[in-house]
């Protein structure tokens, strides 16, 4: 449904997106992870044709997307990572000028609005003025914006920061459920839990490239050690930590230090036998399945985090 | 104390990055203060009010006065016009000088009758039609006149005062009273009576000449003042209402006129920032769309703003928007048309909305200024009125001048509105290209 041919885009000096190349199937959702700045909301913005690549194409159903193309856009549902509504008017005045101009008028309309607040479980207050909307509240209502026009690709662009996990629960499921329904979803964000959760198939993307895709297990595969280590952090093991680092790549997190072993510690006798040297209380150490934090940090040598 | 002095710090840090609110702050008070000195301060030359000239008497005094007034130095002499088919000027005569006034080509025309130095009257006889569009341009007429006049004729005096007695206590009681005079003078003061009758009854040519002669004392000129007759006569404006505002209200209009559109174009930079900009940059419509929009939203906000402002006043203060509506509809539509095309254009300069408002501010108000938004151009330096000719604003409010003050047909007004819609097509075409290229979107 969206195939992605060899984009680069450069801001001045900077290299924003260098050689990307992705092909989306009809029906799939689709993940795209990295961390700040890597460039997932340029690639968007040249999807919907905001702006131009450089170099490279963008088709969808094999017609290219252009600048000028408009009717490609009544297909696509773009979620922009900022806010855009208009914060002067209530929400309903809102879907109501963006319906419109997606030609959609009278009664049809009117149900498709209700349809959308439904959804995204605002209906109560459809009446009040957006500025008077708590931030999660404005993130679903700028997903709804998105939905009034039963596109058959929805772009969503961190469609969940600041939303509480309630809420960001319930947007999940309203996602699952457009998807299950036939929508082809690209879903970019930060958080590999999301990614992990949500997406069929998923890209990781660092300073501009694709640095790997496929499904979770593909990635997962990736990696040698299936297995990670979290030690919690307490009085107990702050000042012993830096002992493991030997035995792999260590990380940390606010409540956690990770360790992703080396090939030379595949085996969890070996590991235990050095954390006990370490003087490590064995309470504290608890085995867990690679993430796709950890396909980041054995390929860029960082932590998606950071 | 610390703390103070560090938020101190603080506020002049942000205030200081804020390039607008520094030229708001001192850039654009300093401009206006240069338009005000130059008009009320006197510093450089101001423009001269220009003014018809016609003589028609063939007297040497009315020879004399013509050239005191040619070198008068607030004055700009006009006595000959370009006839529409003629190549050759010709002499203005009266009735043409009374069509120029009434049809705004000059704000007064004065005229030297054939009976202006008529033996037996009593006082020097002018006549005076005027477009009192702007009072301050018509007392500078008349006491400029009054000057040129007094300053050169000084020795008119004892002539005139001679008529005059003669008038009043007849011929032959004034030469004995001369004679009487003269001889009571001749013999305390020990001069010849036969000059000093002369003095009295005759005009010595020679001595009208002689630059040199500077006016009498005050009471003197009050005295000659009393001795020239001014007839004059409102040739525009006699009938209108409430002369006061029929004559500014297009100025101050033209002036909201702009702020009020420049600030609906730049809020294209307000729906950036909202992010809906790119909202409707990725729905099926394009840039072009959202431009057209822009200007014809903008336009009718315009013409229903200025629209509503004279219905006001009208309502309010009776000034008559309905009598030449046709025409005043035409002006509003062209003067919308010019403001939203400088609206356009601040947004297609400008980075950021602060500093289009900014830029815009600055311009608007020094476009108001020596435009005519506030004050006539005419009390402007030669120089600046030049300028002012090159402004949206010195167009718009003249042409409000003609439908509103002068009841002008379309002809009237037809520079006016060709000139209006001739910069706003300039100006658009060159905003377009800029937004192709530009930054906004
Ligand atoms: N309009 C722009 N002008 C200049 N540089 C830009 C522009 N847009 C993006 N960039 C740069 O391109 C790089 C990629 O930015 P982008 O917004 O695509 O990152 P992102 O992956 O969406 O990050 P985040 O998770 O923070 O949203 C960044 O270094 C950013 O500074
Ligand atoms: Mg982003």
């Amino acid at each position: 449904m969206l195939n992605i041919n060899r984009v680069d885009k450069s801001f001045g000096n900077l290299q924003a997106l260098t050689n990307v190349s992705l092909k989306i199937e009809k029906g799939e959702f689709f993940g795209l992870l990295g961390p700040n700045g890597a460039g997932k909301t340029t690639l968007m913005n040249i999807i919907i044709g905001y702006f131009a690549a450089d170099t490279g194409t963008v088709s969808v159903d094999s017609e290219m997307m252009t600048y000028e193309n408009l009717t490609m856009r009544k297909k696509i549902g773009y979620v922009p990572q900022d806010i855009s509504l208009y914060l002067e008017l209530t929400a309903q005045q809102n879907l109501k000028i963006f319906g419109q101009l997606y030609d959609l008028e009278g009664a049809s309309l009117n149900k498709k609005i209700d349809e959308v607040l439904d959804l995204v479980q605002l209906k109560e207050r459809s009446g009040d003025r957006v500025k008077e909307f708590s931030g999660g509240m404005k993130r679903r209502l700028n997903l709804a914006a998105s939905l009034l026009h039963d596109p058959q690709m929805l772009l969503c662009d961190e469609p969940t920061v600041g939303v509480d996990p309630q809420s960001r629960n319930a947007i999940f499921d309203m996602l699952n459920q457009l998807n299950r329904s036939g929508k082809t979803i690209v879903y970019t964000t930060h958080y590999m839990e999301e990614a992990e959760r949500l997406c069929s198939r998923l890209a990781i993307i660092d300073h501009g490239r694709i640095i790997a895709s496929g499904t979770l297990i593909e990635l997962i595969n990736l990696l040698n050690q299936k297995e990670t280590l979290k030690i919690q952090k307490n009085a107990h093991t702050q000042n012993k930590i830096q002992a493991l680092g030997k035995l792999g790549h260590l990380s940390e997190t606010d409540f956690y230090y990770e360790l992703l072993p080396n090939d030379s510690y595949l085996l969890h006798s070996k590991i235990f036998a050095e954390i006990e040297t370490a003087g490590i209380p064995n309470q504290f150490v608890e085995i867990s399945r690679a993430s796709l934090e950890d396909v980041f940090l054995n390929i860029t040598g960082r932590s998606l985090r950071d | 104390m610390k703390a103070i002095y560090n938020l101190i710090i603080k506020d002049l840090i942000r205030f200081l990055n804020d390039k607008p609110a520094v030229l708001l702050t001192f850039v654009v008070p300093m401009a206006l203060i240069v338009i005000f000195g130059n008009i009320f301060g006197g510093s450089g030359p101001r423009g001269k009010v220009g003014i018809i000239l016609v003589n028609e008497s063939s007297t040497p005094v009315s020879r004399i006065i013509e050239t005191k007034l040619d070198t008068a130095q607030s004055l700009r002499i006009i006595k000959k016009y370009l006839p529409d088919d003629g190549k050759d000027s010709l002499k203005f005569t009266e009735d043409i000088a009374k069509e120029y006034v009434r049809t705004g080509k000059i704000s007064a025309a004065v005229v030297m009758p054939k009976d202006f130095f008529a033996d037996t009257s009593g006082s020097l006889k002018f006549k005076f039609y005027y477009d009192p569009k702007n009072e301050i341009e018509s007392s500078i007429i008349q006491g400029q006149m009054q000057q040129a006049i007094m300053s050169g004729v000084p020795r008119l005096m004892p002539v005139l005062m001679t008529r005059r007695a003669v008038n009043f206590i007849g011929s032959d009681s004034t030469t004995m009273f001369i004679k009487n005079i003269s001889s009571l003078l001749e013999k305390y003061f020990d001069l010849s009576a036969d000059s000093l009758m002369r003095s009295f009854t005759q005009v010595d040519t020679a001595a009208l000449m002689d630059s040199s002669l500077q006016p009498d004392s005050s009471g003197g000129t009050q005295m000659l003042s009393s001795l020239i007759r001014f007839e004059s006569e409102q040739l525009v404006g006699a009938q209108v209402a409430n002369p006061g505002l029929t004559r500014t209200v297009g100025g101050w209009a033209m002036m909201f006129l702009l702020f009020s559109l420049t600030g609906a174009a730049t809020s294209l930079f307000e729906e950036k920032q909202e992010g809906t900009l790119k909202r409707l940059l990725c729905m099926p419509l394009n840039r072009s769309h959202i431009l057209w929009s822009k200007y014809i939203y903008t336009m009718l906000l315009g013409m229903v703003q200025l629209f509503v402002l004279f219905v006001f006043s009208w309502v309010l203060f009776k000034v008559d928007v309905f009598s030449n509506l046709f025409n005043l509809l035409i002006v509003i539509f062209a003067s919308s048309a010019a403001a939203v095309s400088f609206g356009m254009l601040i947004t297609s300069l400008a980075k950021t909305i602060n500093q289009a408002n900014g830029i815009s501010t600055l311009v608007i108000l020094v476009m108001s200024a020596i435009g005519g938004s506030w004050f006539p151009v005419t009390l402007l330096p030669e120089w600046m009125q030049t300028i002012s000719r090159g402004t949206l604003t010195y167009w718009s409010v003249e042409a409000f001048l003609q439908v509103l003050w002068r009841q002008s047909n379309f002809a009237g007004i037809a520079n006016h509105v060709a000139i209006l819609l001739s910069i706003a097509f300039l100006i658009n075409f060159y905003s377009l290209i800029r937004f192709k290229n530009g930054k906004v979107f």
